[in-house]
């Protein structure tokens, strides 16, 4: 199957510093794709190099265009929300409706209407009135309404409460997420999407630490939690990572048979974060 | 409900005994409808991909069938067929642990037949 997405050894400089060092992916249709790394790491990069908002050496195609040579075209499909995302603090909210509807050619006032519907926003009111969490709902139901078939969400929950969030993720599962629409969502707070995507990709310093299906990063990683009695054994099995626990410690590893770890402790899943900060952690520390 | 994820299986095997679980105790009976992916992806807060993959495993063990726009229905021997397949899971996955313990304990079968149930 041709891929929904694709990016070929993507690189983009700021002077000296090399923010995408020949970045290649794939995202498949339908796909949940989470992309996680430390702050400055290329994630917004990566992401406006998509939506064709900045130049990058490399090949990017989405649904069959370049959003390099066809941006406008690709816009009609493609929605966006970013952290910075701003929308005219003078406007009232059903002023911004409107403004929708008349210049993009795919959007649902009522769909935006029925998405409002369910927060306290109120139509007459100005936007700079709004709170960030208002400003990200009435954001969100903007984009939905306007029927894209690749969402791009740029840390779209920062700085916003749990009710906020968990609205938010509730929000595009009823009106987004079927199985044939796309996501692709940069954020700090894994936990809370983990359950929803299909993929994982970790960036650092520009070039991808990880890139797997979720089946496959539990395939690959698995997480023990093990007494202090067989630590030793455990740790000259080469583990990813150690965390110490009241009991012993609670390691990761990398391609290890189920057999390896018979009776050394309690196997389990690896948490996405627990996996971000085991990948990451050494030169996490180091910058700090 | 929303389900108690456990850490030691994927969530679609999770939503598939879920869903197991509601058909065995006859909470959605023979022939009747199961929820649409997306009503489960919503409630149980997953990828509507995973709720497929789970419902296709009832598919592919003849528990549950598909009517081409309807949605998914449960077969008339879909309590039995999985009634079959859990109780040899069980005996696999759960009674090793359960028959150790038990032994620990010094408990017999005649013990666990006398205490009240």
């Amino acid at each position: 199957m041709m891929p929904f997405a694709s990016i070929n050894k993507v690189s983009k400089r700021f002077g000296q510093h090399r923010a995408l060092d020949g970045v290649s992916l794939e995202i498949p249709q339908g796909g949940v794709l989470g992309l996680i790394g430390p702050n400055g790491a290329g994630k917004t990069t990566l992401l406006k190099a998509m939506l064709g908002l900045s130049s990058f050496e490399g090949e990017i195609d989405i649904l069959g265009r370049s959003p390099r040579r066809s941006r406008h075209e690709l816009m009609q499909s493609v929605g966006y929300i970013s952290d910075v995302g701003i929308l005219p603090s003078w406007m009232r909210v059903d002023q911004i409706i409107q403004l929708s509807a008349s210049v993009h050619p795919n959007f649902s006032e009522l769909k935006a209407w029925e998405i409002l519907e369910h927060t306290q926003i109120q139509p007459k009111q100005k936007i700079k009135t709004l709170s960030k969490g208002m400003i990200t709902q009435l954001h969100l139901s903007l984009v939905l309404a306007m029927d894209v078939k690749l969402l791009i969400l740029d840390e779209p929950t920062l700085g916003l409460d749990i009710v906020y969030r968990s609205q938010f993720y509730q929000q595009l599962l009823e009106t987004f997420l079927d199985g044939r629409r796309t996501l692709v969502i940069s954020t700090h707070q894994v936990e809370e999407i983990e359950s929803l995507l299909t993929h994982l990709v970790f960036i650092e310093h520009g070039r991808l630490r990880l890139s797997e299906t979720m089946d496959d990063v539990f395939e690959r990683f698995s997480a023990l939690d093990a007494p202090s009695a067989s630590l030793a054994t455990v740790r000259s099995l080469g583990p990813l990572s150690e965390t110490p626990t009241l009991t012993g410690a609670s390691f990761i590893f990398d391609s290890i048979t189920a057999d390896a770890l018979e009776g050394l402790g309690e196997r389990r899943r690896v948490g996405i974060a627990e996996l971000f900060v085991g990948m990451m952690g050494p030169d996490l520390r180091s910058v700090s | 409900m929303p389900i108690a994820w456990n850490d030691k299986e994927p969530i679609y095997l999770q939503i598939h005994q879920y869903l197991a679980q509601l058909i065995l105790e006859g909470v959605i009976g023979p022939g009747e409808p199961l929820p649409s992916v997306r009503q489960l992806a919503v409630e149980q807060h997953v990828n509507p991909l995973t709720v497929s993959k789970a419902m296709q495993l009832l598919v592919e063990d003849g528990v549950a069938f598909k009517r081409r726009g309807l949605g998914m229905f449960v077969a008339d021997d879909a309590a039995e067929l999985l009634r079959v397949e859990l109780r040899a899971r069980f005996l696999r996955e759960e009674w090793p642990s359960i028959a150790r313990r038990l032994s620990l304990l010094g408990l017999s079968l005649a013990d666990l037949l006398e205490e009240k149930l």
